[in-house]
């Protein structure tokens, strides 16, 4: 069994042991099973995808609260919000372009606006399949938190993901979870991370540099974070996995001790975690140097994650190089 | 509860009375869906009086039968009959479309419980039906979903998804009315998309379906009991309504969106009290 992580593959590769794995709550499959296992209102919908949306588990094992519904997710979250109007908390799974800007109509309107109990989950956020432009999801963050009502968290990555499943069930209202699939052996030597809907975390305390990160830029964030020492930069890094609400709070104040801010995330520029705070330090009166490191306004191509990282900006050595060109203004 | 002690002639005179009260809500504003509100009041009447099992003390009662108005817009003879029904208040219908008011043009949930989901985007109320009624199936309600779309509204592509869906898990507990008035904003609908035959290409999808005078009273009410017979197959009754049906000088006058003046107000009023009496 290859330990490779899937998530270059966009999900597509075997992921067969997580039912052999020892109970964990490092993957949302398992997560969202265990929270169905306790709380009979949970039903999950799937549009094709139960595998690479990790929902094969509660297939499995809750068939009566599985309904496949085909690749249609125009209907399937139609059919989630008529379910969550019968007293089910529905989660619909697809990958995060589809159960977003390919029903965003759908959502609004039957999901945002009734403010109903219906949970978006979706998976291969940002630049990180091969499979192309028409799977990669760059402006989902942006379309999601323009809609009122909705709450928008992307976790960190496995280590977080069980807190986030338990968020969402707990919230009353419609959720957008963006994630990304876990790998077949998801790493167990980083600790289990909390989450709380409109809190962010700092996780790394410096004074010089903020990065405002989440997703999978927490993680080159983290690394950006310790090149930066080398360059005698001392930086914060906060994850903020609540998209919406946001942390305005946190973020204004690091904004306010720290010389330098910059947002990363695998989405674009543009109505994503860089706007949020931009909005937010203004809003707030905090006038740091700042800059967003993120997809810059392009459509990308289907490669490798690593590749696309570095063609598109989202490495650790962009954040790096995105901060010494604000340091040396 | 369901009201099944209407007589035929019954439901026709509260299908008179829907109508009248369609003339005095579209009169007042000068121009709205008169001829769709006509055509259909005769299915409302049909589903409000003899079909849906609701309750007026208690709108969310859970074990209610849904109604679902996809097309949302054709809201006069829809509060007309919530209003008749006891659902809401007779003084709402003085407020249809009056600036704060719930009742606006295309219903929404404002209203309360009984507009079961916030259509007028069209396409989407199918869906929510399926999911209501495999909710429903799956905690063993005898409580049933019906679903009224209009004609036009089978252009979305979504109504098939869910068409497609409904058939598949064999959603016997949901029923479709198709208002097939041939109305639509652009004009005929045949002029813009041919659609027939609608009933054959439903049954393709794993759905019983018949086609019927969407004005006359027996045959509706004699589809409504087919179709909560029908076991292992949602239900499609094609329903063909003449627009402004009942008021003879309106009657096949295709407008989606009708301007009638005070006169012919008059006139239609006129010509609904002598059918009543």
């Amino acid at each position: 069994m290859s330990d490779t992580p899937i998530r270059t593959m966009g999900g597509f590769a075997d992921a067969r042991d997580h039912r052999h794995e020892a109970l964990n709550s490092r993957t949302y499959g398992r997560a969202l099973l265990a929270e169905a296992r306790a709380d009979p209102r949970i039903v999950c919908l799937g549009a094709d995808l139960s595998q690479p949306t990790e929902t094969f588990l509660f297939r499995d094992e809750l068939p009566d609260r599985f309904f496949m519904m085909g690749i249609q997710e125009a209907n399937m979250v139609g059919a989630a919000a008529g379910m969550a109007r019968c007293g089910d908390v529905a989660f619909a799974h697809s990958f995060c372009v589809f159960i977003t800007r390919r029903v965003y109509d759908q959502v609004a309107m039957q999901v945002a606006y009734p403010r109903l109990p219906v949970k978006l989950a979706g998976f291969i956020p940002g630049l990180t399949t091969p499979l192309g432009v028409s799977h990669q999801a760059t402006d989902d963050i942006a379309l999601m938190r323009a809609l009122p009502n909705m709450t928008v968290i992307e976790p960190s990555g496995p280590e977080q993901v069980a807190a986030v499943v338990r968020a969402a069930v707990d919230h009353p209202g419609p959720v957008y979870l963006r994630m990304q699939v876990a790998a077949a052996r998801p790493d167990e030597t980083t600790p289990l991370q909390t989450f709380e809907i409109g809190r962010g975390h700092v996780l790394r305390h410096g004074e010089d540099v903020a990065l405002l990160a989440c997703g999978r830029m927490v993680e080159a964030s983290l690394a950006a974070a310790a090149r930066l020492a080398d360059h005698g930069l001392s930086v914060t890094v906060a994850n903020m996995a609540s998209l919406k609400p946001y942390d305005t709070d946190l973020a204004v104040s690091l904004a306010r001790r720290h010389r330098i801010v910059v947002t990363a995330e695998n989405h674009s520029v543009i109505g994503g975690l860089g706007s949020m705070t931009a909005e937010a330090l203004m809003l707030g009166g905090a006038t740091p140097r700042f800059g967003m490191v993120g997809v810059q306004d392009v459509f990308a191509e289907g490669a490798t994650t690593e590749y696309l990282a570095e063609q598109y900006g989202l490495t650790p050595n962009h954040i790096v190089q995105k901060v010494l060109s604000l340091h040396t203004l | 509860m369901r009201l099944n002690h209407y007589s035929l002639a019954e439901l026709e005179a509260r299908a008179t009375a829907l109508r009248r009260h369609v003339v005095r809500m579209v009169a007042r504003l000068k121009i709205g869906y008169l001829q769709q509100g006509l055509g259909a009041a005769d299915l409302f009447a049909a589903l409000y009086f003899s079909e849906l099992q609701l309750s007026e003390t208690d709108p969310a009662w859970a074990e209610r039968d849904r109604f679902i108005l996809s097309t949302a817009h054709n809201t006069a003879v829809f509060y007309a009959t919530m209003a008749e029904r006891g659902l809401i208040p007779m003084t709402a219908l003085d407020d249809y479309t009056v600036d704060g008011s719930p009742y606006e043009v295309n219903a929404s949930e404002r209203v309360g419980p009984l507009v079961e989901a916030t259509c007028g985007s069209l396409g989407q109320g199918l869906s929510v039906a399926v999911g209501m009624a495999l909710a429903l199936r799956r905690k063993g309600s005898r409580a049933r979903v019906y679903v009224v779309l209009g004609d036009g509204e089978l252009q979305e592509g979504q109504v098939w998804e869910a068409a497609l869906s409904a058939g598949g898990f064999g959603l016997d507990n949901l029923c479709m009315i198709i208002d097939r008035n041939f109305m639509q904003v652009e004009g005929h609908t045949d002029k813009v998309v041919t659609m027939d035959p609608i009933g054959a290409k439903f049954e393709a999808f794993g759905w019983a379906a018949e086609e019927i005078d969407g004005n006359d009273m027996s045959a509706i009410v004699t589809a409504l009991d087919a179709a909560r017979a029908c076991r292992g197959k949602p239900y499609l009754i094609v329903a063909r309504t003449l627009a402004g049906a009942g008021v003879d000088f309106l009657e096949g006058r295709l407008s989606h969106l009708a301007r009638i003046t005070p006169e012919d107000a008059d006139r239609a009023l006129a010509r609904l009290e002598g059918a009543a009496s």
